[in-house]
């Protein structure tokens, strides 16, 4: 796999306590990349780094193998999608679309014009140039800001939180056709992001960020089944955690941290005794919260019938994943 | 409330308003509709020349004030240098000088025998006054001084609200710096820049202090229509008023117009631009230093005002700066009774003009603080803003005319000569001061918590008392404050209005000019300016 963009020891110091980097990133041409960290984990300087926002301190930034680090953000030809969109208010739905798109004359307008009625197609959005942008719906709001990243054809599309600002039910439809929309266009995208759904779904591959640094950069099943660090495997996905006595009722050796998945617990007739305190129901599974003896409170996700809240029950772990305490 | 006991009050509170602001002018437009005034007025090239040059001058006005005005607002909201806090707020310190006494620290500055021209003629050697401070240029000068604070104030608005991600996006795009600034900042500026403009072109269209006292033989419609009430011939007064006003609407309805919608900053939800700190220790000292020489320039008029106040009558001849200071003209000022006098005529005068427009303004509200849509709220609205939109001379001369005949049956009594005119001309402008900030207040109310209160058990005027007005006591201490100090420092409205026993301070100063008691007419104008920036100060704390 060869890099098209690749960040190369790139290193922002904020204050004395803040800073984002050193990161090392590969990222190969056409594939979408999510960037899933908390609030404060420097996601986002790192997608404004890439857009030429901020300057790095140290280390380089290359864009199909040109060194882009110095480059201002109006020349280096990375298409942004801002988490509010940033659609010009004083403009229309057309002149949005054109604003990146050089020779307004009279001879090139054709050109602007047919270039701003194809990227509008793109998105879904055929006949839209005379529209107000306020008078647009969140989601198509979100389509316009597309199209005017992708207009100018830029090399590197870069998106900040996409889909925050939609409202809950739209957003996993609008996150199948992005992705389908990028894909279709074969842009390498980079986008951020801080729902763990979000990054498996729209991303080939995810970057998990913590203070700063690269914690894993894999895709969603590796991230998952295979966490580099307790981070990634609290962050992504639900765990229970253990330590001490109760790690080492599950097998844990000493000085082990334990993270075991609430699918991987099962009631059985032998292991660790507890009770079952709550009950959630899903529909087609239930999960269940069991106070074990050793004093921890574990989550189960069985079937919807496998326990009642009071039953006394064993769990059984069917997989535990182990990181030394220090890591922690 | 019963609702047509409602519908009756709100009737009759627009008709109080209508009698108060609309009707004198529809008295001043009856009066011009005289054939001969009418022929006077268009037969007569100096009245075009007047009317000409108000047009002009207020539109010089508004280019002069944005090129001082904008750039410093860029300036200071996008960079970051020592001193940059400090420095802008002094740089609105001209906001705190009352017109007539900004005019006469210019006089005492800049005029032929002022501190600026002493001392060319002194180090130049000079057998005259370099210059003399009149006409066109010199109303110029003084009005981009007082007034490019507006499109500065009004431009740092603007930019705070500014999103940063728009300017981002403009880049990422390709645009550079200066085409980011043409096709997205400027754009989305246009309601600040339109809204200062209109400010700027209204206060200057009714400018009177400058061209009263720079003009000379230079007159604009506010001097002129002054000069031909003096003369006696009060039907050409009342087609030349009529004329501004019509100036005044037509730049009104305008204006406005291209003052767009405020939908533009609608769809901004991001934060402004981090002020980017000028690199290069040089620059950034340059800067510095740049700027406080800007800071001293701007405060040299209120620093010649103090120092003059500290001259002895007479004792100031041909050197270059006074050789004598002593308070004595405070002294004189304030323990002789017939000079304290204006003193007080100001204060009682501004006290309850703006007392009588805050409680106007408070009915205004009280009556529109329903959830159901209200009748007469355009026409309230309106009359209360109508006195913002005409020159205080058109008012002056509208309330002089109504008021000085007897005739109970149309609701006119004869108040000139008395000193209950003055007060009741500075309500009238002051109405729209109080009317705005107290009607924002109104609707920033939760009219769910007048409902709360009664639903705790607390009447009307309960309700009102502990919970509407604690609410909405930094509107009415900020419509109060600016109401009270541009009465205070009023000359328009005064010279046509005042008469022996209410004269204020304004005119105590012209007077004081007219006998050389330079000392004295400073030193009113320090207390008035110390009184203003008080009052103003202690409103923008609430």
């Amino acid at each position: 796999m060869t890099a098209f963009v690749m960040l190369d020891g790139v290193h922002k110091q904020w204050s004395h306590t803040v800073a984002v980097g050193p990161l090392s990133l590969d990222i190969p041409q056409g594939e979408i990349l999510a960037l899933l960290g908390p609030s404060g984990s420097g996601k986002t300087t790192v997608l404004r780094l890439l857009g030429g926002f901020e300057t790095c301190d140290a280390g380089r930034i290359l864009v199909a193998g040109e060194d882009v680090t110095a480059v201002p953000p109006a020349r280096r030809r990375c298409g942004m999608v801002f988490q509010h969109y940033a659609l010009f208010p004083h403009l229309d739905v057309g002149e949005n679309v054109a604003f990146g798109l050089k020779g307004r004359g009279t001879r090139e307008g054709g050109r602007v014009a047919a270039k701003v009625a194809e990227v509008l197609a793109l998105v879904g959005l055929e006949g839209f140039e005379r529209r107000r942008v306020q008078e647009l719906s969140g989601g198509q709001q979100q389509r316009v800001a597309l199209a005017r990243a992708l207009a100018p054809e830029p090399r590197v599309l870069l998106l900040d939180e996409p889909l925050s600002n939609l409202d809950p039910a739209l957003r996993e439809r609008t996150r199948r056709e992005l992705r389908a929309l990028i894909k279709r266009v074969g842009i390498t995208s980079i986008f951020v992001t801080h729902e763990q759904d979000e990054a498996f779904d729209l991303g080939d591959r995810v970057a998990v960020l913590q203070a700063g640094r690269l914690e894993q950069l894999a895709t969603a099943d590796e991230l998952y089944d295979h966490p580099a660090s307790l981070f990634v495997a609290t962050f992504v996905g639900r765990a229970n955690v253990l330590r001490g006595r109760a790690a080492q009722a599950l097998g844990g050796r000493d000085g082990q941290v334990l993270v075991v998945r609430p699918e991987r617990l099962r009631f059985a007739d032998a292991g660790v005794p507890g009770v079952v305190r709550e009950r959630r129901y899903t529909g087609a599974a239930a999960f269940y919260q069991v106070d074990t003896e050793p004093g921890d409170r574990l989550e189960v996700l069985a079937a919807p019938d496998a326990a009642r809240v009071g039953d006394r029950v064993y769990l059984e772990p069917l997989g535990v994943i182990a990181f030394p305490e220090a890591r922690g | 409330m019963n609702p047509r006991l409602g519908l009756a009050g709100r009737a009759a509170f627009t008709l109080l308003l209508a009698w108060l602001v609309l009707y004198p002018i529809l008295i001043v437009v009856g009066a011009a509709a005289r054939p001969d005034a009418l022929a006077a007025f268009a037969s007569r090239p100096g009245e075009w020349r007047a009317l000409w040059a108000s047009v002009w001058i207020s539109l010089a006005s508004v280019a002069l004030a944005a090129a001082i005005g904008v750039p410093l607002a860029f300036l200071f909201e996008w960079l970051e240098f020592p001193g940059r806090k400090t420095l802008g707020s002094l740089i609105a310190l001209p906001a705190v000088l009352p017109p007539f006494v900004g005019v006469i620290a210019f006089l005492f500055l800049y005029g032929e025998s002022g501190f600026v021209a002493r001392a060319v003629q002194r180090t130049l050697g000079l057998e005259q006054a370099p210059w003399r401070l009149q006409g066109a240029g010199a109303i110029l000068l003084v009005h981009a001084y007082s007034m490019y604070v507006y499109f500065y104030l009004f431009t740092r608005a603007g930019l705070a609200k500014l999103d940063a991600s728009m300017l981002e996006a403009a880049q990422a795009l390709g645009a550079g710096r200066w085409e980011s600034l043409r096709r997205v900042t400027l754009p989305l500026l246009r309601p600040s820049l339109a809204g200062a403009a209109l400010l700027v072109f209204m206060t200057a269209l009714g400018s009177f202090s400058a061209p009263y006292v720079f003009g000379g033989g230079f007159r604009l419609m506010t001097t002129q229509i002054v000069a031909t009430k003096l003369n006696g011939e009060l039907p050409l007064a009342m087609v030349e008023t009529v004329a501004l006003a019509l100036v005044a609407v037509a730049a009104l309805a305008v204006l406005r117009r291209t003052e767009g919608d405020d939908i533009l900053t609608a769809l901004g939800k991001g934060t402004a631009p981090r002020r980017r700190p000028i690199r290069g220790a040089g620059a950034r000292r340059l800067a510095a230093v740049a700027g406080w020489a800007l800071a001293a320039l701007l405060l040299l008029p209120h620093l010649t005002l103090a120092l003059v106040s500290l001259v002895p009558y007479g004792s100031w001849t041909t050197e270059t700066l006074p050789p004598v200071l002593s308070l004595v003209n405070y002294q004189r000022l304030l323990g002789e009774a017939e000079r304290l006098r204006p003193l007080v005529n100001s204060l009682w005068m501004a006290a309850a003009s703006t007392l009588a427009a805050l409680v106007l303004a408070l009915v205004a509200g009280a009556l529109g603080a329903r959830r159901r849509p209200w009748q007469f709220r355009g026409p309230i609205e309106g009359l209360i803003a109508l006195p913002w939109a005409l020159p205080g001379t058109v008012f002056a001369i509208a309330l002089a005319t109504t008021f000085s005949v007897h005739s109970p049956f149309t609701l006119r009594w004869v108040l000139v000569g008395t000193t209950v005119l003055l007060p009741l001309a500075y309500l009238v402008r002051n109405l729209p001061l109080t009317g705005r900030a107290v009607l924002a207040g109104y609707r920033q109310l939760d009219p769910g918590l007048a409902e709360a209160a009664a639903s705790l058990g607390a009447g009307r005027w309960a309700a009102f008392r502990r919970v509407t007005l604690p609410l909405l006591k930094p509107a009415l201490a900020a419509g109060g404050s600016l109401a009270f100090v541009s009465a205070l420092g009023d000359f328009v409205t005064s010279i046509v209005l005042y008469t022996y026993d209410n004269r204020p301070i304004s005119i105590e100063i012209m007077s004081s000019l007219r006998l050389s008691e330079l000392g004295i007419a400073a030193a009113f104008g320090v207390i008035l300016m110390v009184v203003s920036a008080a009052v103003l100060g202690l409103g923008a704390r609430q």
